[in-house]
């Protein structure tokens, strides 16, 4: 079964600016990890350093270990990291917004007989109806939600063993955020998938994961259970708002102040 | 009025215009997939015509511009390899006079491989092959069509449709899509965007050499030269009336400016002569003021 490992990663991007400063994480074979951290942590970087897309970035590895299904995929490129098995959904919804919802499934379908790609797809439009309602239409025309089902179906279309899903909950509204992971949740344990998630919204994230990484400044800086992550007080107070006195702006005073690194 | 000269004269016009829709669709795929403007598009006219020619020294005309295909989509995945693709990512100024130097360098190398004279298509050193492609011309209640014309429309004209539809509906042309769109978001499902990417050099260098070809008279009329760089302007005219970015829009923007060529030459040469060569830029001047996105370009999605 699929396995991530990331021992001691660097990652520089144009020559110059360290992204991660020494990453280590491990998934086990159909688990389920949530990469937390704020905004310029490196969560993004891990997720294209995992995926073989740094290239496309001006960003490469600078050091340590990234090991995917067994196999050293430090410096492979995405194809041949896609080839293993891993499959990454990026930030910002990144569906193909002037090809139809048929087509952006046909696309990410290229590899599998006439036969499988009808098979996955017919899956798909069960799990996900209004795709299949709006299946003539533009991606770029799709709600937020729906563009996240719709690459949630091109995933499935690929036939992964890993899933990283960048950000699924980012602009959607709570409601929606609660069906995308649902919808993970569901893929993860019908398909005895590997699942890499990165959240910004840990309540989400916590919901559905075994472990929980956090991450500031390109370092892990917490590493635990999610039932251990739900009892530590700073992930607590740091992602969900927990009893800082002084209200909003003494929140974000307090969260300038506390810093994990 | 005499409708058998203004029908022959639209059958000659939309001949001509298949031979520029092919041009430019190719162009327009070039485009589409890379975001790069090819400046050396009329180069790659030239090489493939010189390539028909050379091959037509060996066999029949007909056989020599099937074999000299292969060799042009070649061609166009070479270049794709060796220059184009170092330069994606870079600032389009750069990469624009790259592709201007790529046509100077493909000029330059045609003139040292093959001279500066003339060519006469066709396999002129052996007696047994034939010289041109079997003659087409016909002669119909007073509409005469050449050979050429004939040819233009049965190879260049469904050639052209076939890369529409194909693109529309086929695996690859789906690809090439999403490919266009983000290469990144495609890497990420999977898909080999750098050969989707040089099939579509492939591709555009490969309806060069048949536009090239037929345009440097493998059906009749001169051979492959220099003049072929100055035919091959008109690619840009037709892509910015088509819509720079749709390949439908190229083809019906070359049948169209292949249509208004025909009648300028008709009713306006004599009136005012060298309009008609004028004409193709004139229709760009006026499209980038009232319609630039052209006939057919694509407008942009925004979500409201």
């Amino acid at each position: 079964m699929a396995e991530i490992n990331v021992e001691n990663l660097k990652v520089v991007y144009r020559g110059v600016i360290l992204a991660l400063q020494g990453v280590s994480l491990r998934a086990g074979a159909g688990e389920a990890i949530a990469l937390l951290g704020p905004n310029g942590a490196g969560k993004s970087t891990l997720v294209r350093a995992l995926s073989g897309l740094l290239p496309q970035y001006d960003g490469r590895v600078l050091d340590g270990k990234i090991v995917v299904n067994g196999q050293e995929a430090n410096h492979l490129p995405a194809l041949k990291v896609a080839e293993l098995g891993l499959t990454a959904i990026l930030e910002g919804r990144p569906i193909f917004r002037y090809l139809t919802v048929l087509e952006n499934l046909r696309a990410a379908a290229h590899k599998l007989t006439p036969q499988r790609q009808k098979e996955i797809t017919d899956e798909i439009f069960t799990r996900f109806p209004r795709l299949y309602e709006r299946r003539f239409e533009q991606g770029g025309y799709l709600s937020g939600g729906e563009q996240q089902m719709l690459l949630l179906g091109m995933a499935l279309l690929t036939e992964p063993r890993i899933l990283v899903v960048d950000e699924p909950s980012l602009g959607l509204s709570p409601k929606l955020t609660e069906e995308v992971m649902r919808v993970l949740n569901e893929l993860r344990r019908d398909k005895g998938l590997t699942l890499v998630l990165v959240e910004q919204n840990a309540r989400a994230a916590f919901a559905i994961v075994e472990r929980v990484y956090v991450m500031e400044q390109g370092r892990v800086v917490f590493e635990g259970t999610a039932q251990e992550a739900q009892a530590d007080a700073d992930v607590m107070e740091f992602y969900l708002g927990g009893a800082v006195a002084g209200g909003f702006a003494e929140a974000k005073r307090y969260r300038r102040r506390k810093r994990w690194v | 009025m005499d409708f058998a000269l203004v029908i022959q004269t639209a059958l000659n016009g939309l001949a001509n215009g298949a031979l520029y829709a092919v041009i430019a669709a190719g162009f327009v795929l070039v485009y589409r997939a890379t975001s790069v403007v090819n400046f050396a598009i009329a180069e790659f006219m030239l090489i493939g015509a010189y390539l028909t020619y050379t091959m037509s020294l060996f066999f029949p005309l007909l056989l020599a511009i099937l074999l000299a295909l292969p060799l042009a989509f070649l061609f166009g995945v070479l270049v794709e390899r060796g220059f184009v693709r170092p330069l994606l990512g870079r600032n389009v100024v750069a990469v624009i006079m790259a592709t201007i130097g790529l046509a100077s360098t493909l000029d330059g190398t045609a003139l040292i491989l093959w001279g500066p004279d003339q060519k006469a298509m066709g396999a002129a050193d052996v007696a047994q092959l034939p010289k041109e492609v079997p003659n087409l011309a016909f002669s119909l209640g007073g509409v005469f069509l050449s050979s050429k014309a004939v040819w233009s429309l049965l190879l260049a004209l469904p050639l052209a449709l076939l890369l529409v539809g194909g693109l529309k509906y086929s695996r690859y042309g789906v690809l090439l899509r999403a490919v266009s769109e983000s290469e990144t978001a495609a890497l990420a499902m999977g898909i080999n965007a750098p050969r989707v990417v040089a099939i579509a050099w492939g591709i555009s260098a490969v309806m060069a050499t048949v536009g090239g070809a037929f345009l440097a008279g493998a059906a009749g009329g001169g051979g492959p030269g220099h003049h072929l760089v100055l035919l091959g302007l008109i690619v840009f005219p037709v892509a910015i009336l088509g819509g720079f970015d749709s390949v439908p829009g190229a083809v019906v923007a070359g049948l169209l400016i292949g249509l208004i060529e025909a009648f300028s030459q008709l009713y306006l040469e004599s009136l005012l002569p060298g309009i008609t060569q004028a004409i193709p830029f004139l229709i760009v001047l006026l499209v980038l003021l009232f319609r630039p996105y052209g006939l057919l370009g694509q407008h942009r999605i925004e979500r409201v």
